[in-house]
């Protein structure tokens, strides 16, 4: 089961079944406890970043860059579906594919949060896309 | 309860794509197929979730969008379909 950990010396937030065994932050080794969600969510609120198009935009850009994937070219389609992902956090909490429904079981749902584990859908295996077109095979 | 029902999401581009053709089909059959948001419109999406076991037998398990529910027949269709695809549904063939 996935916990929530801190590094007791830069306060670093991991989320995972185990700790990291070397802070990816300030190097420190063995630096982790287990915190509560609560604890983990208050924390995280230091670094907290309003988040628009052109910086989801470019956060997406630079998750894709080594890998086999990338944004749809079409600029258009990713326009929309980034103001559908922004406008889902900001009604729904989380960064919900615009072109799924949620279920109202908050697990389910987080495997909808973009971007998704897409490489397992039949779209991008047969299609080379995301579900709804966000990402491209390259 | 509406025979035909589209339902759509307002920033899906597989939606956007499809409306088109339904509004086609609206013109060519003289049917209505209602329109229902689900993004934006929770009394909408509660509906497309009663809806689940049928879209998702279309969907890969999924509630993807668009989704179209002929509730006479219980057929269901899901995402980018083409248009002689859409006819049979909403013949209930």
């Amino acid at each position: 089961m996935k916990k929530f950990w801190r590094c007791f010396v830069c306060n670093d937030v991991h989320y995972g079944v185990k700790s990291p065994e070397i802070c990816p932050s300030c190097g420190a080794k063995n630096a982790y406890v287990e915190i509560t969600a609560q604890e983990a969510q208050k924390m995280c609120r230091v670094a907290e970043v309003k988040m628009d198009k052109e910086k989801l935009r470019a956060a997406l850009e630079n998750f894709t860059e080594s890998n086999e994937f990338r944004l749809n070219p079409d600029s258009e389609t990713v326009d929309m579906l980034l103001e559908g992902v922004l406008t889902n956090e900001q009604n729904h909490g989380l960064k919900y594919c615009p072109c799924r429904l949620t279920t109202k079981d908050f697990a389910e749902d987080l495997k909808l949060v973009c971007p998704c584990n897409f490489l397992i859908h039949s779209t991008y295996k047969e299609r080379g896309e995301c579900w709804c077109g966000l990402f491209v095979k390259r | 309860m509406d025979r035909l029902i589209m339902f759509y999401g307002r920033e899906c581009v597989h939606c956007r794509y499809m409306m088109p053709y339904v509004e086609q089909l609206e013109k060519e059959m003289g049917v209505v197929i209602k329109k229902l948001e689900v993004w934006h419109n929770e009394k909408n999406a509660d509906l497309m979730r009663s809806f689940k076991d049928i879209i998702s037998r279309s969907c890969g398990g999924l509630l993807g969008t668009p989704s179209f529910v002929n509730t006479k027949t219980n057929g269901a269709l899901c995402g980018e379909v083409k248009y002689e695809k859409l006819k049979e549904w909403a013949l209930g063939k």
